[in-house]
C-alpha cells in the first residue's frame, strides 16, 4: 500500500526556475532528437536532395528507397528475425530475471548479495570477448545462424539486467504481502505468481520493453552468431553502411534505420505510462 | 482444536540467540497477549507460530500436531499484520475471499462467508473498493475480515492497532474483544501496549529480552508482579519505586538519608530492597511520607499529582478532585497490602516513558 498508491509530492517552484528548467529540457531534447529527425527526413529524400549543400529543409518527399528495400526478401526476413529474437530474448529474460531478482530480494541465503554482485560484475566483460567463444560453442553444437542461439546469447546480458532492476523493485514491496499469501494457502511460488507478479506488472512490463529494445538493437552478437538465416536489422544496416563501393548509400541507410527505430519509438510511446510509473515505483523504497 | 503449546522454543539469527527458551501453553479459545518492550522477541515468537520463521530449537504444537516443519498454509491459522498487508491489486471482497479460493471452496460459499464477515465488521458498503481507497481504520477492519472468513484454529495478531490513532485504537480494541467473545477462536495477540494487553486478554505473557518474565491473568499481574520489570511494565501511570535499606520499625532508609516509616516489612526478610507503590494506592492525609507537589493534572474523574519525595519523582493518582496546589507539601500513606518488595534493580526507563506518553 505504502509504495503503491501514494502520489508523488508536488514541489513548489519559482516561475523563473520553472521556465529555465523547461528551456533546458527543450534544448536537451533537440540535441537528442535532431539526429533521429535527420535520419527520418533523409530517408524520404531522393539521391539529389540528400547531397544538396547547404541541406534543403523543404523538398518533395519520395518513398522510392522504402519501396525498393521493403520489397527485398532479405530485409523483410531480417525484420521478422528481429521481432522473433527480441520477443524471445525479452520474454525469456523477464521470466528468468524476475524470478532470480525475487530470490535475491527475499530468500535469506548466506552470500546472496555477493552472488548478485558477481552476476552484475560479469557484465563488465566486454561483449567481444564473449562473442568469439560463443561462436565456437554454437558451432560445436550446430547452433549457428539460429534464432534460439541469439535468444540465449542476449539472455546472458538481459537476465542480469532484469534481475537487478526487479530486485530493487521487489525489495521495496512489504514482505508481509507474501507472508500473508503463504498463510492464506499459497506456496512461495504461488505467492510470487498470484500476488507479487500482478502488483509488479508495471515494473515487469517496462523492464520487458527495455530488454526487448536492447535485443532489438544489438549488433555484435548478431553479426558473429548469425548468417543469412537468422540475422537481424542492425546487421542489415551495418551491411549497407559497410558497402561503400558506389559511395555511401545514405538513402538506404536512413530508410532501413527508420524502419528499425520506428517500432521501438511506437512501442515506447504506447507504454510510456507504465514506463514512467514502473521506473518510479522501482526506485522508491517503502 | 485450537490449543497451542510452545515448548522451550529458541531462536537464533546466526550466532545471536534472540529467544532463550520460551514455553507457553495456550488453551482452546483462550485470548493470550504477548507483551513486552521493543526487541524482546514477541514478533519473532508469533512468526514462528505462523511458520514464517524457522524454529531453531524446541517444539510448537497446534492442536496435537508438532508444526515445526509444517508450511504456514497447512497450519490452519490466520494472521493480521501491523501494516495489514492487504493485496493492493484486489478489492476488499477478493482480499477477504483469497484464502478460501486457495482452498478451492465453492464460489457460492465464498460469497456467503465473505458477506457474513463483512456484515459482522460493517464492511458491506466497501466490498468493491481497492485497499488504497480505504482509510486506515477500514483497512484494519478488512485485515480482520480476511482473518475471520477463514474460521481458522488460531488467530495471530501482530500489533494490529498500532497504526491507528488513539481514538480508533480504543474503538477497535473493544471490537476485537467483542469478536473474540463471539467467535471464541484461540487468539495470540502481540502488542507493546500493556493497556491493550490487559484489557483484551484472558492471560498476559510479559516477555523481556527473549524470555517469559511472568504470565498470568491481567489483574494477577497487576496485583502480584513477580519482578520489578513486570511491576514497571504493567499499570498506567506506572508504579513508583524507591530503593533503600530496610531497618527496624520497619523503616526504609533512602540513599539521601531520608528515613520513611513503612506500613509493613519485606515478607522475604531482605535488607536491601526496592519498594513499589502504584500511584492509585497512595492516600493523601495528615501523616505519612512528606512530598512536595510539583504538578497537578485534573482530568475530571481523577487527578494525577506529580511530587518530589526525597529528591525522587513520585506519581499519585486520586479519584475525583483535590485542592492541593503546586509547592504544597502533602503526606502520602499506603496500606500494607499495596506495598510491593523487589530485589533492587534498575527501573526499566523505557517501559516507564512509553507508558507515560
Ligand atoms: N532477521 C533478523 N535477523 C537478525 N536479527 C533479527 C531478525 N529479526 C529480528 N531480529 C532480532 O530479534 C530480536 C527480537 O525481534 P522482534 O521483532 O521479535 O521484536 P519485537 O518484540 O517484536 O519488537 P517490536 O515491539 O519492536 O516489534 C530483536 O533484537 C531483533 O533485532
Ligand atoms: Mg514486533
Amino acid at each position: 500500500m505504502s509504495v503503491l498508491d501514494s502520489p508523488a509530492p508536488r514541489r513548489m517552484r519559482s516561475p523563473l526556475a520553472h521556465r529555465l528548467r523547461i528551456a533546458g529540457g527543450v534544448l536537451i531534447s533537440v540535441i537528442f532528437l535532431f539526429p533521429i529527425y535527420w535520419m527520418v527526413v533523409t530517408s524520404f529524400k531522393n539521391q539529389v536532395d540528400i547531397f544538396t549543400n547547404p541541406p534543403k529543409f523543404l523538398f518533395s518527399p519520395t518513398l522510392e528507397t522504402y519501396v525498393e528495400y521493403m520489397s527485398r526478401a532479405d530485409i523483410l526476413r531480417k525484420l521478422v528475425n528481429t521481432i522473433i529474437v527480441a520477443t524471445g530474448a525479452g520474454v525469456l529474460s523477464i521470466v528468468a530475471g524476475s524470478m532470480a531478482g525475487y530470490a535475491l530480494a527475499r530468500v535469506r541465503i548466506r552470500g546472496a548479495a555477493t552472488f548478485g554482485l558477481i552476476i552484475l560484475l560479469s557484465r563488465g566483460v566486454p561483449p567481444i570477448a564473449l562473442a568469439v567463444p560463443m561462436f565456437l560453442v554454437a558451432r560445436k553444437l550446430g547452433l549457428t545462424d539460429k534464432h534460439i542461439t541469439l535468444i540465449f546469447a542476449y539472455s546472458t546480458f538481459l537476465v542480469p539486467y532484469v534481475m537487478w532492476l526487479m530486485r530493487s523493485f521487489f525489495v521495496s514491496l512489504p514482505r508481509e504481502l507474501e507472508e500473508s499469501a503463504m498463510i492464506d494457502g499459497c506456496s512461495r511460488y504461488g505467492a510470487f505468481f498470484k500476488i507479487i507478479v500482478p502488483i509488479s506488472l508495471p515494473g515487469l512490463l517496462s523492464t520487458l520493453i527495455f530488454s526487448m529494445i536492447l535485443a532489438w538493437e544489438e549488433l555484435l552478437f548478431a553479426l558473429v552468431l548469425t548468417n543469412r538465416y537468422a540475422s537481424t536489422m542492425p546487421v542489415a544496416i551495418a551491411g549497407i553502411a559497410g558497402d561503400t563501393v558506389n559511395g555511401a548509400n545514405w538513402g538506404a541507410l536512413t530508410a532501413v534505420g527508420t524502419i528499425t527505430v520506428v517500432p521501438v519509438v511506437i512501442f515506447a510511446l504506447l507504454v510510456q505510462k507504465w514506463l514512467i510509473r514502473g521506473l518510479a515505483e522501482g526506485a522508491t523504497k517503502g | 482444536m485450537g490449543t497451542v503449546q510452545i515448548r522451550d522454543v529458541r531462536k537464533s539469527y546466526g550466532a545471536i540467540e534472540v529467544l532463550h527458551g520460551v514455553s507457553i501453553d495456550i488453551e482452546d479459545g483462550e485470548f493470550v497477549a504477548l507483551v513486552g518492550p521493543s526487541g524482546c522477541g514477541k514478533s519473532t515468537l508469533l512468526r514462528m507460530i505462523a511458520g514464517l520463521e524457522d524454529i531453531t530449537a524446541g517444539e510448537i504444537l497446534i492442536g496435537d500436531r508438532v508444526v515445526n516443519n509444517v508450511a504456514p498454509k497447512d497450519r490452519d491459522i490466520a494472521m493480521v499484520f501491523q501494516n495489514y498487508a492487504l493485496y493492493p491489486h484486489k478489492n476488499v471482497r477478493e482480499n477477504m475471499g483469497f484464502a478460501l479460493r486457495q482452498r478451492r471452496i465453492a464460489k457460492a460459499e465464498i460469497t456467503e462467508r465473505v458477506n457474513n464477515a463483512a456484515r459482522i465488521l460493517g464492511l458491506e458498503p466497501l466490498l468493491e473498493r481497492k485497499p488504497r481507497q480505504l482509510s486506515g481504520g477500514q483497512r484494519q477492519r478488512v485485515a480482520m475480515g480476511r482473518a475471520i472468513v477463514r474460521d481458522p484454529n488460531v488467530f495471530l495478531f501482530d500489533e494490529p492497532l498500532s497504526n491507528l490513532d488513539a481514538k480508533l485504537r480504543v474503538q477497535m480494541r473493544s471490537e476485537i474483544k467483542e469478536l473474540h467473545q463471539r467467535l471464541k477462536t484461540t487468539t495470540i495477540y502481540v502488542t507493546h501496549d500493556q493497556i491493550e494487553a490487559m484489557t483484551l486478554a484472558d492471560r498476559v505473557v510479559v516477555m523481556n529480552g527473549g524470555v517469559v518474565e511472568q504470565e498470568g491473568a491481567p489483574l494477577d499481574l497487576y496485583d502480584h508482579p513477580a519482578s520489578l520489570f513486570v511491576a514497571a511494565f504493567i499499570g498506567s501511570p506506572p508504579m513508583n519505586f524507591l530503593e533503600g535499606d530496610l531497618r527496624e520499625g520497619p523503616r526504609l532508609a533512602l540513599a539521601d538519608g531520608t528515613v520513611l516509616d513503612m506500613p509493613t516489612g519485606d515478607p522475604k526478610g531482605r535488607s536491601r530492597v526496592t519498594i513499589g507503590v502504584r500511584p492509585e494506592h497512595f492516600t493523601i492525609g495528615a501523616t505519612g511520607w512528606p512530598a512536595t507537589v510539583s504538578v497537578v493534572e485534573p482530568t475530571g474523574s481523577e487527578t494525577q499529582i506529580t511530587a518530589r519525595l526525597a529528591g525522587q519523582i513520585v506519581r499519585v493518582l486520586i479519584r475525583g478532585r483535590t485542592s492541593v496546589l503546586p509547592g504544597e507539601t502533602i503526606h502520602l500513606s499506603v496500606s500494607p497490602d499495596f506495598v510491593h518488595f523487589f530485589d533492587p534493580a534498575p527501573v526499566p526507563e523505557l517501559a516507564l516513558l512509553e507508558d507515560a506518553a
